[in-house]
């Protein structure tokens, strides 16, 4: 069936019944790089409308620019390419186009030129672009470049500014570690539903369960140990999640993935209140932190990591969250251990501090299963 | 089959296709149509101006060639709302391009390139510098008359638009003058005047642009002053004589806008239409009935501001602020955009939008700077009275 539908679809698409009306952008083109030993590979995508004021490629002025008219031009296309981008790294690094491909962006159409250069030179490299400024003196050529260890640059080239140059190194391998490292702490800094569902597993763990009721448990070592078992079991769930989503194994939609994690925070509190889930917390905190992992793919999706440094990247954003989430901990425990004799813990810390983080939890999953925006944060 | 099944079977397909060309791909034929191209007339591309453009490749230098094919790219800028036809009277100019003291029509070419730039200040220059040359110049007067207007120098304007009179443009200068007259207090007199040189044999005569120009001035005007039923049918007026201006069809699709009749903008704007302007307000409507239509012309929204941030431009702030408000549900983000334009454009519109985004924000005090400009000015606006209150006069 749904190749068939695929099959109408791409006739619809061949007829121009479905060429979509091209949006009003100022020019521009895409130029992305990567740089790895001797050798420079990358794409760069022009819009047809901008080729069409160079080469004039609607031959028969129907207004429509057909796969015809591009490819019996694309030796004098890639001429002109060659002439406009030089990109040398010490010694000039020729540009080989290898082949000719078409990508649709905002404003339409684009060709996509795939690029290869030798660069034997180890120097900074020196990217010169003179494309399409003297027909359109707008345009902006956004250069993405990609080094070997994954430092990420990118660069605005422009009539006014038609040159950039590239240190060879960028970040080194542990800078770029460190900065993920710091993305997972700031993640759990500000995503205070991680922060507020670890609070709810924990308040009770200085306290253990006597049927319905909770007693203070009687020594430290015993809170500890159920404070490891709980946090080391949600490390464990969240990593494997995470893991599997940024490695593209598995993939659930956000807004489920959000909404589920507002559920689990709301579960958890009421569990505080009226307990329903299983004694042992530790089972709670897997089961949970399993879709909690997807929530912190997400984030770390959004910062467009370099395939190359998925492994650096995955590794350091999750030691960012594990060294946030000991420090909530840290602070925590010694608190609630203290605290937990007194005649306030119970009704106050515990049951109203599980009453506000059940409401906040019930307020986000209306909101995100809802899509609806009713609280500030 | 009713036929509106068969329309959203064909958008599902066509969702596909297109969904499918998400990655780089190779054409399975020579026919396959990759793109539709703006019509050529839309382009300024009738024959005549094909002519200029080859005479202008041979020749580059001559200044007579490159300014009449700039002022034919402009025109289809302006009436098409394309920045790519910006950039081209650009590097048609390029001669001249960074000569300070220009040829007089260079001059009022590159100021107007440079005010759709928002570089204003440098737009100024160019004008004061063409004034300089040719005092009696009344295209000049009224250049800078528009762009003073914009900026907020009414008293400047009010006097530039004298000048388009004293250089023999009369009616023309009269439109202008009541048209800086209707922002500072004088509105019901303006109004009069607007009319009664509407109504007079000689803008009759005047090119369609200047008609539109100065219906929609008075619909606008009609509009600010609370007379709905007479901003209707000058809108209506102003759209039978170019129904393509895109600054008429956004001005009238807000009037509808603010009384709900989102059907009618719908009729008025296409889905899919090209102009950003444009299209924030049909997603508006969509929003207003409930329609699919709406997430899809929001997300092209807001993949299109992300490209002109990506390329460094600033030029879309009046617009995405209204988007962060009106369709992201961001009035933090909304008033943040609508200060910083309101600390380069004073016109109503953007009075309202950092009105309407401070109140949203729950941050009336930040726009004190506008109230207070407001109330300096004389500005009447039915629109702007509700907003007014809830903000603290300094």
């Amino acid at each position: 069936m749904n190749a068939v539908l695929k099959g109408i679809a791409s006739l619809m698409l061949l007829l121009g019944l479905c060429a979509p009306a091209a949006a009003h952008k100022p020019s521009d083109s895409y130029l992305s790089l990567r740089r790895e030993a001797g050798q420079l590979s990358g794409r760069w995508d022009i819009a047809l409308r901008d080729l069409d004021s160079v080469f004039e490629l609607d031959r028969n002025h129907d207004d429509r620019i057909d796969w015809g008219e591009v490819r019996t031009r694309r030796d004098e296309i890639d001429r002109y390419a060659k002439s406009r981008l030089s990109l040398s790294a010490g010694a000039a690094c020729p540009l080989q186009i290898a082949d000719h491909l078409i990508e649709q962006h905002s404003d339409g159409r684009y060709l996509v030129l795939l690029l290869q250069a030798p660069c034997a030179g180890d120097g900074a490299l020196s990217v010169d672009y003179a494309a399409l400024f003297d027909v359109d003196a707008q345009h902006r050529g956004l250069l993405k470049l990609e080094l070997g260890d994954a430092t990420v640059l990118s660069a605005v080239l422009s009539r006014e500014q038609p040159r950039q140059t590239f240190q060879a190194g960028g970040a080194s391998h542990w800078q770029a570690f460190a900065g993920y490292v710091r993305d997972g702490i700031f993640h759990i800094a500000i995503g205070y539903d991680h922060l507020l569902f670890l609070v709810a597993l924990l308040l009770p763990a200085v306290l253990g369960r006597a049927g319905r009721a909770w007693q203070p448990v009687p020594s430290l070592s015993v809170a500890a140990v159920s404070v490891l078992k709980i946090v080391t079991a949600f490390t464990l769930a969240h990593s494997v999640t995470l893991s599997l989503a940024t490695l593209g194994i598995v993939q659930i939609p956000a807004r489920l993935t959000e909404s589920i994690i507002a559920l689990s925070v709301l579960l958890t509190a009421v569990d505080n209140l009226v307990p329903f889930l299983p004694a042992r917390r530790w089972t709670v905190a897997f089961a949970f932190g399993l879709i909690h992992g997807f929530g912190f793919a997400s984030v770390l999706a959004d910062l467009e990591l370099p395939r190359s440094a998925l492994a650096l990247s995955l590794v350091g954003f999750n030691v960012g969250v594990e060294l946030g989430q000991l420090a909530v901990v840290a602070v925590l425990i010694p608190l609630a251990y203290l605290l937990r004799r007194s005649l306030l813990y119970q009704p106050v810390v515990l049951r109203g501090g599980s009453v506000a983080i059940g409401l906040l939890a019930a307020g986000w999953l209306a909101e995100r299963s809802l899509d609806l925006k009713l609280m500030p944060f | 089959m009713p036929p509106s099944f068969l329309i959203a079977v064909a958008i599902l397909l066509c969702s596909l296709a297109v969904g499918s060309a998400a990655a780089p791909y190779r054409p399975r034929s020579d026919s396959e149509v990759l793109e539709t191209l703006p019509r050529s007339a839309q382009r300024g591309d009738s024959s005549a101006v094909r002519a200029l453009r080859l005479l202008h490749a041979r020749d580059p230098a001559n200044l007579d060639i490159a300014v009449r094919l700039a002022q034919a790219q402009i025109a289809a800028a302006r009436a098409a709302s394309d920045p790519r036809l910006w950039g081209q009277a650009q590097a048609t100019l390029a001669a001249w391009w960074e000569q300070a003291a220009a040829p007089v029509p260079v001059l009022l070419l590159r100021a107007a390139i440079r005010q759709n730039r928002h570089e204003f200040a440098a737009a100024q220059a160019d004008l004061r510098r063409a004034i300089a040359e040719q005092p009696a110049h009344a295209q000049a007067w009224l250049d800078l008359a528009s762009l003073q207007q914009a900026t907020g120098d009414l008293a400047g304007a009010a006097n530039s638009c004298e000048h388009v009179i004293g250089a023999g443009a009369t009616a023309i200068g009269t439109v202008c003058r009541a048209g800086v007259d209707a922002l500072t207090g004088a509105g019901a007199k303006a109004y009069r005047v607007l009319e009664d040189t509407i109504a007079q044999e000689g803008l009759a005569a005047q090119p369609a642009a200047v008609r539109t120009w100065a219906l929609t001035l008075l619909a606008e005007l009609a509009e600010r002053l609370g007379r709905n039923g007479e901003a209707d049918r000058w809108y209506r007026q102003s759209l039978a004589v170019d129904p393509a201006d895109s600054y008429t069809l956004a001005a009238y699709a807000d009037f509808l806008l603010d009384r709900r009749r989102a059907v009618e903008v719908t009729v008025l704007i296409a889905a899919d239409t090209p102009i950003d302007s444009l299209l924030l307000r049909r997603a508006q409507a969509d929003r207003l009935l409930g329609a699919d239509t709406a997430q899809t012309g929001s997300d092209a929204l807001a993949a299109r501001f992300d490209a002109l941030r990506q390329r460094g431009d600033n030029v879309h702030r009046r617009e995405e602020s209204r988007f962060r408000l009106a369709l992201a549900q961001d009035p933090a983000a909304a008033l943040e955009l609508a200060l910083q334009n309101w600390a380069v454009q004073k016109e109503p519109l953007d009075a309202r939008i950092a009105l309407e985004a401070a109140l949203a924000a729950g941050r009336p005090e930040a726009a004190t700077e506008v109230v207070r400009w407001v109330a300096e000015s004389g500005l009447q606006d039915v629109r702007l009275d509700a907003l007014l209150h809830p903000v603290p006069a300094r």
